[in-house]
C-alpha cells in the first residue's frame, strides 16, 4: 500500500484511540454539517442570507424575547430576532471568521518566519524587531480603532492589481533563477505600481462590512505568533544534514525551502492554527458583544448575545430570558472546545518522538 | 583460587510491549561476573546487551518488562535477587553497590550543576552518616563544639526523620558539611586521574571535554566505592587516543580497587586489550562465554567465529556475515542465528540450543559441539 | 596518473560572534592551511580525531563552505596548475593569473559554474538517519539531484533512480517507501544512491560506516570498493577508524588541529609512521588480539581547542620530541623520500 496512505492510517488510528480527540473531531464535523446544510436547516432570508429574520407579527404584540416554541425552535430575542436562524447561519460566520483570519495570518507568518530564519543575519533581526513591535499592539483596542476609523469602502485601482500580480510572478521567477538584473527589475516595477496608484482613476470600491474590518484587525495583530513558531522550527531544520545534502545536490534556496524545510516544519504550525481558530472565534464574539463587531442584525453568535446585554444586571429578567444567551453560548463553547480538543489531539499524534513507539 | 561470583544473571527474560508487537528483547540470558574481573559483553545493536545491563539495575524503561529469570547479587554473606527487591532496597543498591556509566557522558550530567554538586549528591545519598560524623569531628577540632551547626549535624545523625531535625536543618550554615563533601569529591576525582581536581570540581559539564566528562562520570560512579561497575560503551564516542587513556584508567581501577567491571562494547579490539572474560550476545541470547584468550583462539559458536573473521585485515577485503539480524517480534523458532549460520543443522531450526559448559569454563549455546539435548 | 584534485593552502575559519552587535571576536580555525593532491581513481584516506577539521576540509572542498583562503583545483590540467603556481610566485597581480584562477580554481566558482560542479562532486554523510529527509519518499530523495541540476525529469528520472538503486542493492520496491522504514545499512545505501545518481567523478565519504552496525559495515565497504571499480570513482574517505582506512585507502593523510601532519601511501604510514602524533595515534588503536597486549603509554593531555591553537607546531604541547624551534615556527610538509611527507622539525632534521 502506498506509504503516505499508511502514514495517514497510522495517524487516524492514533486519533481513534484517544477518546478526547475523537470527541473533538466529532464536534467539528457536526458543525461542518450544520454549516453546509444551513440553507436546508434554516431557509435563507431572501434579501441577505446573513440578516436574521424578525418575526414582525409577534413583534407587534411585544418586543420582548419569547421562549422556545414550535414556531421558533430556540425562541427569539429582543426585537423578535429568531435565535435558531442566528445560530445556524452563525456557524457559517464562525467558520469564515476562524478560517480566513488563521489562513491569512498563517501565510504571512510562514513567509516572514521562513525568510527571517533561513537568511538570518540582519534580515532576521529586522523582521523580528518589526514583529516585536506588532506584538506590542493591544489587539482589541486596535480592532476598535480600526472599526471606527476604516472607511466603509476601500478604493482599488485596477492597474495596481495588475502590477502587483505581475510583481509576484517576477518574484517567483527570481527564486528559480536568481540574478541581480531581475532583482532591479522587480524593484523598479514595485516603485512603478506605488506611483501608479495615485495616477490612475479609482476603478471600483470594495465594500467592507463591519465584520470584515474586525477580521482585518485581528489578522493584523495575529500573525506574529505564527512567525515565531515557524522561525523556531526553520532554525531547527536548517541545520539538519539533509538540508546540506540537498544543497550539495545543487538545489536552489527556494527549492530547499519548498521541498525540505516546509514539509518538516509545518506540523507545529497546524497545531497552533487549530487551537487558534477557537480562540479567534471567541475574540470575535467578544468584540461583537462589546458592540464593535458585526452589524446589529448580522447572523453571528457574539452579535446575538449582544442583544441580551440590556438585562445582564437584572437578575429576574436574566433568568426569564436565559435562552437568549445560553443557547448561542453553548454553540460558541462547543465550537471552541472542539477545535481545542482537535488541536491537542494533533499535537499528540504529530509529535515525532511518540510516533513509532 | 575460587573467585566469588558477584552478579549472576540467570535465564533473564525481558519483553518490550510496543505498538508494533511484543519485542522479545532478552530470551534467557545467562551471565556471571566474578570478583575482580573485567567481563566484556560483546554484541551488535539489538543484541540486548544494554537491556541486560539496565535490568541488573532494574532500570529497564517502559514499555519494557522483566518477565522471568533472576539476578542474584552477592551482598555481604548472602545472595539477593534484584528482581524481588523493594524500592528502598533498590535505591540503596544503585550507586552504592552497583554503579553504571553510559555512552554519552554529557547526556548524563546535569548542565546546571557543577561537578562537585553532582558527585556530592551521590555521596550525600549513600554516605551521609559518615560525612556528618567527619563534619562534627572537624568542628570539634576547631573548638566549635557547641555551635548550632554542630548540633544540627548531631541531630541529623541521631534522628534524621524527626520533625525537629527536618525543620531546623533548613537554618544555619552547612559550610562544614559542604567542605567535607568537597574533600571527598576531590579525592575521588584524583583517583580517576583528573588533572587539577580542585578546579575541575567547580566546573560545569559544558566546560569539560569528552574525555574529562567521561572521567567525571566514572568518578561519580565510584563515589561510593561500589563493588560492581557496569560500563555501557563508555568509549564508543571518544577519540581513539582518549579511549586509550580511559582504558588505562579502567585497568587501574581493577588493579587498585579490585573492582569488578561489566564492560559493554562492540569493539573487539577493546575486548582483546582490556577484558579477562568475554560474553558474546546475539539477538537476545548469550551465545558464548569464555576466557578472552580462549575465545580469540578457539571460538566455538559460529557467530563468534564470524565476528572474528569480520575484523578488517589489510589486503583481505571485508568479510561480512550474510543476512541480517532477525526481528525480535515473533522471533523464529530454534536457534536465532540459524538463518545466517553456515553450519546449521536440522535440529537448530526446531529447538533452541541450551547454554552449557562445553569445555572447561567455556560456555556456548550451539549444537555443533555437543550441546544437543 | 593524473591528479583529479589539488588543494593548495586551503583555509576555512568560522567566526565566533559575541557582544550585542554580533561582531566576530574570535574564529574557529577548522582548516588552517592544507595542501594535498588526490589521484584520479584512488581512495584517499583522511584520518584524525574529533576537532581536527577533516569533515570541514571535505565540505570545503565540496564548496558547501566558501574557503577563506587557498585554492582548490578540480579536474584542471596539470600544466594550468603549474602555470598558476609559477605566476603566483613571479607575478601575483597579472591578469592572466586572475583569469586562469577564475577558470580552474573552484573556490571562485559561483552560480551556474557551481551548479555544474555539483554534478561532479558529491558527498555521503555519516548518519543516514539525519541525512535523508524523513518526510520524502526514497524516489524523491534519490531523484532530487536530477531535478535540482536539471539532468532529467519524470519518467526518465525514475528510470535512472531505479537503475542506481538496484546497483546499490535495493529493489524497485524501495521507491515508494520512507527512509525510516529501512534499517541503518539500507538507509546508507539510499544515501549512496543519491550521491551517485548524477554520475559524479569524485565522492567524499564522511565516516560512512560509523553510524552503522558492525555487521553491515563490511557489506557497505565492499560496495564502495565495487562501485569505485565499476564507475571509476575517486574517493576521499574521511574516518577516525584507522583499521578501516588501512584496508580501503591507497594513500592516507593524518590531520591534527587543521593541518596535515603526515601523508603517504597506506603501507608507508601504517608500517613506518614518522610523525610523533601518527605514531601515538596508530599505537592507541586497540589490536583485536589478546596475545598482543601492550602496556602502552597513551598520549598525554587532550586536543586543544581550534579557536586558540598552540603557536608554532600545533602538536608541541603533547609531543615527546618537542624542541625550542617547535614553539616558534610551523613545520612544512617535506618529502622524506619515497613520497612520504611529514611536517615535523625533529623528524626532518634526522633525515637531512
Amino acid at each position: 500500500m502506498r506509504p503516505r496512505v499508511k502514514e495517514w492510517k497510522f495517524m487516524l488510528m492514533r486519533i481513534r484511540q484517544n477518546s478526547l480527540a475523537l470527541a473533538g473531531l466529532v464536534i467539528i464535523l457536526a458543525f461542518v454539517c450544520i454549516a453546509v446544510l444551513a440553507p436546508v436547516l434554516a431557509p435563507p432570508n431572501p434579501a441577505d442570507a446573513f440578516k436574521i429574520p424578525r418575526d414582525m407579527e409577534i413583534n407587534v404584540l411585544t418586543p420582548n424575547p419569547t421562549p422556545p416554541t414550535m414556531r421558533h425552535i430556540f425562541g427569539t430575542t429582543d426585537q423578535q430576532y429568531d435565535l435558531y436562524y442566528a445560530c445556524i447561519w452563525g456557524t457559517i460566520t464562525a467558520f469564515r471568521t476562524g478560517l480566513t483570519v488563521v489562513g491569512v495570518s498563517l501565510i504571512i507568518g510562514l513567509l516572514m518566519g521562513t525568510v527571517a530564519a533561513y537568511y538570518g543575519g540582519l534580515l532576521d533581526e529586522a523582521l523580528m524587531r518589526f514583529t516585536d513591535i506588532i506584538i506590542a499592539f493591544p489587539g482589541l483596542v486596535l480592532a476598535m480603532a480600526l472599526v471606527i476609523a476604516f472607511p466603509a469602502t476601500v478604493p482599488i485601482n485596477i492597474s495596481m492589481i495588475a502590477l502587483i500580480i505581475f510583481i509576484l510572478a517576477m518574484l517567483m521567477l527570481l527564486a528559480f533563477h536568481p540574478s541581480r538584473k531581475l532583482l532591479l527589475v522587480v524593484w523598479g516595477l514595485l516603485l512603478l505600481s506605488i506611483l501608479s496608484m495615485f495616477y490612475f482613476p479609482v476603478s471600483f470600491q470594495i465594500p467592507l462590512s463591519r465584520l470584515d474590518k474586525v477580521l482585518i484587525a485581528i489578522t493584523l495583530v495575529g500573525w506574529p505568533g505564527y512567525t515565531r513558531v515557524i522561525r523556531g522550527e526553520v532554525l531547527r531544520v536548517k541545520n539538519e544534514d539533509f538540508v546540506e545534502a540537498s544543497k550539495a545536490s545543487g538545489s536552489s534556496d527556494f527549492g530547499i525551502v519548498v521541498r525540505h524545510i516546509w514539509p518538516n516544519t509545518v506540523y507545529p504550525l497546524l497545531i497552533v492554527a487549530t487551537l487558534d481558530i477557537g480562540s479567534i472565534v471567541l475574540s470575535a464574539a467578544a468584540l461583537s458583544f462589546l458592540g464593535i463587531g458585526a452589524s446589529p442584525d448580522y447572523a453571528d453568535w457574539g452579535q446575538i448575545i449582544q442583544r441580551s446585554s440590556p438585562w445582564i444586571n437584572r437578575p429576574t429578567e436574566l433568568v426569564a430570558n436565559f435562552h437568549t444567551f445560553v443557547i448561542p453560548g453553548i454553540f460558541i463553547t462547543l465550537f471552541v472546545m472542539g477545535w481545542n480538543l482537535l488541536g491537542d489531539a494533533l499535537r499528540d499524534v504529530l509529535d515525532p518522538t511518540l510516533r513509532r513507539r | 583460587m575460587s573467585l566469588k561470583t558477584l552478579v549472576e544473571v540467570k535465564n533473564l527474560e525481558v519483553n518490550f510491549y510496543t505498538y508494533a508487537g511484543i519485542v522479545e528483547a532478552l530470551d534467557g540470558v545467562n551471565i556471571f561476573l566474578r570478583e575482580g574481573e573485567i567481563l566484556g559483553l560483546v554484541g551488535e545493536t539489538g543484541s540486548g546487551k544494554s537491556v541486560t545491563s539496565l535490568s541488573v539495575m532494574m532500570l529497564v524503561p517502559p514499555p519494557g518488562r522483566i518477565e522471568g529469570g533472576s539476578i542474584l547479587l552477592e551482598t555481604g554473606n548472602d545472595k539477593q535477587d534484584v528482581l524481588l527487591m523493594d524500592d528502598s532496597a533498590l535505591r540503596s543498591m544503585r550507586g552504592n553497590e552497583i554503579s553504571m556509566i553510559f555512552q554519552e557522558p554529557r547526556a548524563y550530567l546535569n548542565p546546571v550543576y557543577t561537578v562537585e554538586d553532582q558527585i556530592g549528591e551521590v555521596m550525600l545519598v549513600h554516605r551521609k552518616p559518615e560525612l556528618l560524623k567527619n563534619a562534627v569531628a572537624t568542628l570539634e577540632k576547631n573548638n566549635k563544639r557547641r555551635t548550632f551547626e554542630a548540633n544540627n549535624y548531631r541531630r541529623m545523625l541521631k534522628a534524621p526523620r524527626s520533625l525537629a531535625t527536618r525543620f531546623l536543618q533548613r537554618f544555619g550554615s552547612k559550610k562544614t558539611l559542604k567542605a567535607e563533601v568537597r574533600k571527598e569529591v576531590v579525592k575521588v576525582l584524583k583517583s580517576v586521574e583528573i588533572p587539577d581536581p580542585e578546579r575541575v570540581a567547580g566546573m560545569y559539564p559544558h566546560e569539560l571535554s569528552g574525555g574529562m566528562a567521561q572521567r567525571v562520570v566514572i568518578a561519580m560512579a565510584l563515589a561510593c566505592n561500589p563493588k560492581v561497575l557496569i560500563a555501557d560503551e563508555p568509549t564508543t564516542n571518544l577519540d581513539v587516543t582518549v579511549q586509550a587513556q580511559i582504558l588505562n584508567l579502567v585497568r587501574l581501577l581493577k588493579k587498585d580497587f579490585n573492582s569488578s567491571i561489566l564492560y559493554i562494547t562492540h569493539d573487539l579490539g577493546v575486548v582483546a586489550q582490556l577484558c579477562d572474560r568475554v560474553a558474546v550476545m546475539y539477538a537476545g541470547n548469550v551465545v558464548e562465554t569464555a576466557d578472552v584468550f580462549e575465545i580469540f583462539s578457539n571460538p566455538l559458536h559460529p557467530y563468534t567465529r564470524a565476528l572474528l573473521e569480520s575484523i578488517p585485515r589489510p589486503g583481505k577485503g571485508f568479510k561480512s556475515i550474510p543476512g541480517i539480524v532477525p526481528s525480535l517480534i515473533n522471533p523464529i523458532s530454534g536457534c536465532r542465528f540459524r538463518d545466517r549460520c553456515s553450519y546449521a543443522l536440522e535440529i537448530c531450526q526446531k529447538v533452541k540450543p541450551p547454554f552449557v559448559e562445553l569445555k572447561k569454563d567455556h560456555f556456548a549455546a550451539c549444537y555443533l559441539h555437543g550441546g544437543s539435548r | 596518473m593524473s591528479y583529479l584534485l589539488q588543494v593548495r593552502n586551503l583555509k576555512k575559519h568560522f567566526p565566533i560572534t559575541g557582544g550585542v552587535l554580533k561582531r566576530s571576536v574570535a574564529s574557529v580555525k577548522a582548516v588552517d592551511g592544507v595542501t594535498l593532491d588526490v589521484l584520479k581513481g584512488e581512495c584517499f584516506g583522511l584520518v584524525g580525531e574529533s576537532g581536527c577539521g577533516k569533515t570541514t576540509l571535505g565540505k570545503t572542498i565540496l564548496r558547501l563552505y566558501k574557503p577563506n583562503a587557498g585554492s582548490i583545483f578540480f579536474g584542471a590540467p596539470s600544466d594550468a596548475v603549474n602555470e598558476i603556481n609559477n605566476l603566483e610566485r613571479t607575478n601575483p597581480k597579472s591578469r592572466r593569473l586572475r583569469r586562469l584562477r577564475e577558470q580552474y580554481d573552484i573556490s571562485t566558482y559561483r552560480g551556474r559554474d557551481l551548479l555544474l560542479l555539483r554534478r561532479k562532486m558529491q558527498i555521503v554523510y555519516q548518519d543516514p538517519t539525519t541525512s535523508l529527509d524523513p518526510r520524502m519518499l526514497v524516489k524523491d530523495v534519490v531523484g532530487e539531484p536530477l531535478v535540482a541540476q536539471g539532468i532529467a525529469k519524470g519518467e526518465e528520472a525514475k528510470k535512472m533512480v531505479i537503475e542506481i538503486l538496484e546497483r546499490v542493492g535495493l529493489s524497485e520496491r524501495a521507491l515508494y517507501r520512507f527512509p525510516h522504514e529501512f534499517s541503518g545499512g539500507q538507509r546508507q545505501r539510499v544515501a549512496i544512491a543519491r550521491a551517485l545518481v548524477s554520475r559524479p567523478d569524485f565522492v567524499i565519504l564522511d565516516e560512512p560506516t560509523s553510524a552503522v552496525d558492525v555487521s553491515v559495515r563490511a557489506q557497505l565497504l565492499n560496495l564502495f570498493t565495487d562501485l569505485q571499480k565499476e564507475y571509476g570513482l575517486t574517493y576521499m574517505f574521511i574516518s577516525h577508524d584507522l583499521s578501516i582506512v588501512e584496508c580501503i585507502s591507497h594513500r592516507v593523510a593524518i590531520m591534527y588541529l587543521g593541518k596535515i601532519v603526515e601523508y603517504s601511501t597506506t603501507e608507508e604510514i601504517f608500517e613506518k609512521p614518522l610523525h610523533p602524533y601518527s605514531q601515538a595515534l596508530i599505537a592507541s588503536v586497540p589490536v583485536p588480539d589478546p596475545a598482543r597486549r601492550k602496556e602502552s603509554v597513551p598520549l598525554k593531555g587532550e586536543v586543544p581547542s581550534p579557536v586558540n591553537p598552540p603557536t608554532g607546531c600545533r602538536f608541541h604541547p603533547r609531543c615527546p620530541l618537542a624542541m625550542d624551534a617547535c614553539k616558534q615556527k610551523e613545520p612544512d610538509l617535506i618529502d622524506t623520500g619515497n613520497q612520504h611527507y611529514v611536517a615535523c622539525f625533529a623528524v626532518n632534521k634526522e633525515n637531512r
